[in-house]
């Protein structure tokens, strides 16, 4: 099994789409990625994190008012927070991606991604256990604990480096149950 | 949250605040929830959820399981609607993978998966009634009927909970005649089976009592959550993923998805899950007259079963509202990354707002009437 | 009907526990009252008279010790069932034949379970709460005994001029051992349930003693012989049918079917005047006069309040029900052990024997706030069937064929004819009641804890007193209870 990520498409996409263009006319840097799907996908600084998702929830054309899901992904080089936004009363549809780099992580810590549960309750839970299963950690959100895994569980299961707990109850043990 | 049945205790005795853990073994909990609530008096004035009893590392397995072990698996993610969870990974894979379904297997998921909501929105109903202190008599009615269809999911997928039945590029197996004409009957006495519940609850004054005005979920306050489902219909969101976002043969069927006009309580939660079980009544009757003849599957089945590298998310309306998987693939024979948005999980997320300075005893009733599954939270 | 087996089975398992319940208490009762004296009679001592007596003054308590496990165990093996039936499934039907002995073996299983006092609990109160709890059904339903027997010798002991009043008393002492319990079980669920439970105890209390009260009214008396015997002679003179107030009615029909068309002829004949005059202190006159085609003022009266009366004794039947129920926490007002909010209330702590207790004593409470029920308002162990029509359909050589298939019995005095019909009657109507429950139990959902309040104290209360009220005016236009 290759570790490596998904291969992107050959063609990319010209220029921004529709939701990267709003965001760049209210003076938002966007990155656009390959389609997923058909959908677009921008890539975002954090620190413009907030303030896009403020514009893009707010207006009236775009109105991307429902948070489908927060997702962790732990790629080859970066840790992604990945955003679904939908929209209750139109289809617009929309990925963005913030990317914080491996080699920007300090060592021992975890990759900091601005949190957005305090004016969207929605990421509330979401964040949460990106939290508990990749180790993202959220800034300013207001109650960052384990969600899924017990509150003292080590390491975060969805990370590539992963180690599985050695224990009774696992078959890598001599004395397994199984 | 203003409603009249809201008890008003303005402290003009102050006394010291109750902490009271209820589960994760309680009786109504629908599984392992544990919930912490402050209690002041029997008024709740906090709750936190504690989750993870359940947790079985769905996303992880999905990343260590080839595409074909893992298909077996996810129906235990939602186990009482595990065609559901089935068919959002199977459509999120042919997303990525581009893979065509046949028209008759579309045909056939719409028909199961309907089926499905039926019994899931009735084991809902026999539960609710539970935690509304009906211990025997009512609840025990619709598992007479959900006892029917489930013979008829063993009939055409071997198994009465986790069917493995949708298969990414199609489904598994082909139903013989005679499982048509059988649904066929079911589809035709079910509504009255419905008018049946409803005579015994819809009108039940103790049940009325227990239910209008409790609960209120606000419009917006429900769109902050992102809570879907009829949940959120019941509170005025037009929002199903069958008609907003339309897939598979929904667009070729006629069907009704009600929607309530002003903020819902749990009685409109309760009323508006009986309608939909009439509307998916009604569709599995068109399915049946509408079934071509034709494949079942785009896509061999076996067990080196493969997904064209890519990323995507995709979405079916399931019971509890938008169930979505969100697929990495690297066309290697397992996935890089699965990430489940569950229902289940996103609506849980609502109750501490809804239980607020509500007294204890309706803390299962609303609890009840978002319908949570408790392995739908955890995965 | 899909459910005739069942309900087939339902029947045959009844009759079987009824003859085993039966058989057990007559045969304690026989041996004790009656075969021991009779044997000590023929000796001369003191001694033996001492004994023998003592034996005699036993019985009512040995019957009753005997009666309230066997006849508990069969209750909830008999509400099983009947909610199976309601519920389309089939219920207990593996231990013993067809689920016969379901409840033995579960009650074999409780006393031999681990009696586990939980860390932290008041050892000594949470031992006492299901004696408190239990208790008071046993020694509440001493009365009620002599009613329910049609007052039999060995039973006259136990009767009490202000029986009702003793019952009553009675029967509110066990909320004092579901509070003992919920607070001892160091347990947040339990203390709710057990607060809850006192705090609807003392609620519906109230409407159910009420109701009572207007029964005794009724019948001028606080003595359940004095109320059930009043009530004799067929569904007309029972309490629930206005108490007495139909007996005019009673009579007419009676003479019409006793051949006696002479003696109504000779009554239509009278005079206006005279009709009215014995209107107001003889309903059977009025409802002669009724029947007889004369109109005035004074039938009409009278017939109001019949008909008022009949409707307050009714309502209060209802509002005596309502309170029972609560009083000993059945569905829809079982909130103080509400399993889907406080876990199982106040005997969330208790396993093993004290839990056998709590359970014993719960089905002993339904089974007597039911017999309490069947003699308030169902006249004892009165037969349903008029003299009249039992006349017409060969009743007394029905009655004296049994005698006569009794007698080997009745000459050792095994068998007391009235105390036997007495006493299958009123299992009959109180099983009917208790089926009744089940069924209630079977169809409705929880009240929530403020809801149930207000139901109790602004509905049920003053329904009560406005029935009370009439009731009062009522009995003065109508000659209830000829003779009180």
């Amino acid at each position: 099994m290759s570790e490596t990520p998904a291969a992107k498409p050959p063609e990319e996409p010209k220029g921004p789409g529709l939701c990267g263009q709003f965001l760049k006319d209210h003076g938002i840097a966007t990155n656009r990625l390959a389609d997923s799907c058909g959908v677009e996908t921008i890539e975002i600084d954090g620190a413009h994190l907030e303030a896009a998702m403020k514009l893009l929830r707010g207006s009236s054309e775009i109105k991307l008012d429902y948070l489908v899901a927060v997702s962790g992904v732990d790629s080859a080089d970066t840790f992604d927070s990945v955003y679904q936004l939908w929209s209750y009363t139109n289809n617009n549809e929309l990925i963005i991606k913030v990317r914080v780099k491996k080699t920007d992580v300090v060592e021992g810590q975890l990759p900091l991604v601005p949190s957005l549960s305090r004016f969207w309750s929605a990421a509330n839970w979401h964040e949460r256990e990106t939290y508990d299963l990749v180790g993202i950690r959220y800034y300013g959100h207001p109650y960052l604990r384990r969600i899924l895994n017990v509150w003292d569980w080590d390491g975060h299961p969805l990370r590539r480096d992963y180690k599985q707990l050695v224990d009774s109850l696992n078959d890598k043990a001599p004395g397994s149950f199984r | 949250m203003a409603t009249d049945t809201e008890v008003d205790l303005t402290p003009r005795l102050k006394t010291d605040e109750m902490l009271i853990n209820m589960g994760p073994q309680h009786p109504a909990t629908h599984g392992v929830l544990r919930l912490i609530l402050t209690l002041d008096g029997e008024i709740v004035r906090h709750t936190e959820p504690i989750l993870g009893h359940l947790h079985r590392a769905q996303e992880w397995q999905g990343q260590n399981r080839t595409w074909f072990q893992y298909q077996a698996l996810i129906d235990r993610v939602d186990y009482l609607s595990g065609m559901f969870t089935s068919w959002a990974m199977a459509r999120a894979a042919e997303v990525v993978d581009g893979c065509e379904v046949p028209e008759r297997a579309e045909y056939l998921r719409v028909m199961v998966s309907e089926m499905n909501r039926i019994t899931s929105h009735l084991l809902w109903l026999g539960t609710y009634l539970i935690d509304l202190g009906a211990m025997f008599g009512f609840p025990f009615y619709p598992f007479r009927e959900r006892e029917k269809l489930l013979e008829l999911f063993e009939e055409i997928a071997g198994q009465r909970m986790m069917f493995n039945y949708i298969r990414i590029g199609g489904v598994m197996r082909n139903p013989k005649d005679a499982w048509l004409s059988k649904l066929k009957k079911f589809t035709e006495e079910f509504p009255d089976r419905v008018d049946e519940y409803e005579a015994i609850v819809t009108e039940n004054p103790i049940f009325l009592k227990r239910t209008k005005g409790i609960g209120i979920l606000r419009k917006e306050l429900g769109m902050d959550y992102g809570i879907t489902g009829p949940s959120i219909r019941a509170s005025g969101v037009d929002i199903d993923l069958r008609r907003t976002k339309p897939y598979s043969v929904y667009p070729k069927l006629k069907f009704d998805v009600p929607v309530n006009d002003r903020d819902g309580d749990t009685f409109d939660r309760y009323i508006f899950r009986i309608r939909e079980m009439r509307q998916s009544n009604e569709i599995i009757k068109q399915c049946l007259d509408m079934l071509p003849q034709g494949e079942i599957s785009g896509k061999k089945q076996i067990a080196g079963l493969r997904v064209k590298a890519g990323e995507g998310f995709a979405a079916v309306e399931s019971p509890r509202g938008t169930l979505g998987c969100y697929i990495i693939s690297n066309g290697s024979d397992r996935a890089y990354r699965i990430k489940w948005r569950n229902p289940s999980f996103c609506n849980l997320s609502i109750l501490p707002e809804l239980l607020k300075n509500h007294p204890i005893a309706d803390v299962m009733a609303i609890f009840g009437s978002i319908d949570v599954i408790l392995p739908d939270v955890d995965r | 009907m899909r459910n005739g087996a069942e309900i087939l089975k339902l029947g045959t398992l009844t009759f079987t526990w009824w003859c085993i319940i039966f058989g057990a208490v007559w045969i304690a009762c026989y041996v004790v009252g009656v075969a021991i004296p009779m044997l000590l009679s023929s000796y001369e001592s003191d001694a033996a008279r001492i004994t023998a007596e003592t034996c005699r003054a036993l019985t009512p308590i040995l019957s009753v010790l005997v009666f309230i496990p066997i006849n508990a165990m069969f209750m909830v093996l008999f509400e099983r069932r009947g909610l199976a039936i309601f519920t389309v499934r089939l219920g207990p039907n593996r231990v013993g034949p067809d689920g016969y002995l379901q409840t033995a073996a579960d009650a074999v299983k409780l006393l031999f379970k681990e009696d586990i006092t939980p860390h932290g609990a008041d050892a000594f109160m949470f031992t006492l709460a299901p004696i408190v709890f239990f208790a008071p059904s046993i020694f509440g339903a001493m009365p009620l005994l002599a009613a329910v027997t049609n007052y039999h010798e060995l039973f006259q002991i136990v009767n009490l001029p202000t029986g009702i009043f003793f019952i009553l008393a009675a029967s509110s002492v066990p909320v004092v051992g579901i509070v003992m319990g919920g607070w001892a079980s160091n347990n947040k669920y339990s203390l709710v349930g057990g607060l809850r439970s006192a705090a609807q105890a003392i609620s519906y209390e109230i409407p159910l003693v009420l109701s009572l009260v207007t029964v005794c009214l009724l019948a001028g008396s606080l003595d359940v012989v004095e109320i059930m015997k009043q009530q004799a002679g067929g569904i007309l003179n029972w309490n629930i049918l206005g108490g007495g107030a139909l007996r005019g009615l009673d009579s007419a029909l009676a003479l019409k079917f006793s051949n006696a068309a002479p003696a109504l002829q000779e009554l239509s004949a009278k005079s206006f005047d005279q009709v009215l005059k014995t209107a107001y202190s003889d309903p059977a006159a009025a409802a002669l006069g009724l029947a007889a085609g004369q109109d005035s003022m004074a039938t009409i009266a009278s017939v109001i309040a019949v008909v008022v009366l009949m409707a307050c004794v009714l309502i209060a039947a209802g509002l005596y029900m309502t309170g029972a129920c609560a009083e000993i926490n059945r569905i829809p007002f079982d909130l103080p052990e509400a399993e889907s909010e406080l876990v199982s209330g106040y005997n969330t702590e208790y396993s093993g024997i004290k839990f056998a207790i709590f359970f014993l004593a719960e089905f002993t409470n339904l089974f007597v706030v039911a017999s309490i029920f069947v003699v308030m308002f169902l006249g004892g162990g009165d037969c349903p069937v008029p003299a009249w029509l039992g006349n017409m359909l060969g009743g007394p050589q029905m009655a004296s064929a049994i005698n006569q298939l009794l007698s080997p019995l009745i000459a050792i005095k095994f068998v007391d004819p009235p105390t036997l019909f007495a006493a299958i009657w009123v299992i009959l109507k109180v099983y009917g009641i208790v089926f009744f429950a089940v069924l209630v139990r079977g169809t409705l959902p929880r009240f929530r804890i403020d809801q149930l309040m207000d139901f109790g104290w602004k509905r049920l209360i003053p329904l009560s007193l406005i029935v009370f009220v009439l009731v009062v005016f009522a009995r003065e236009f109508v000659n209830v209870h000829v003779g009180s």
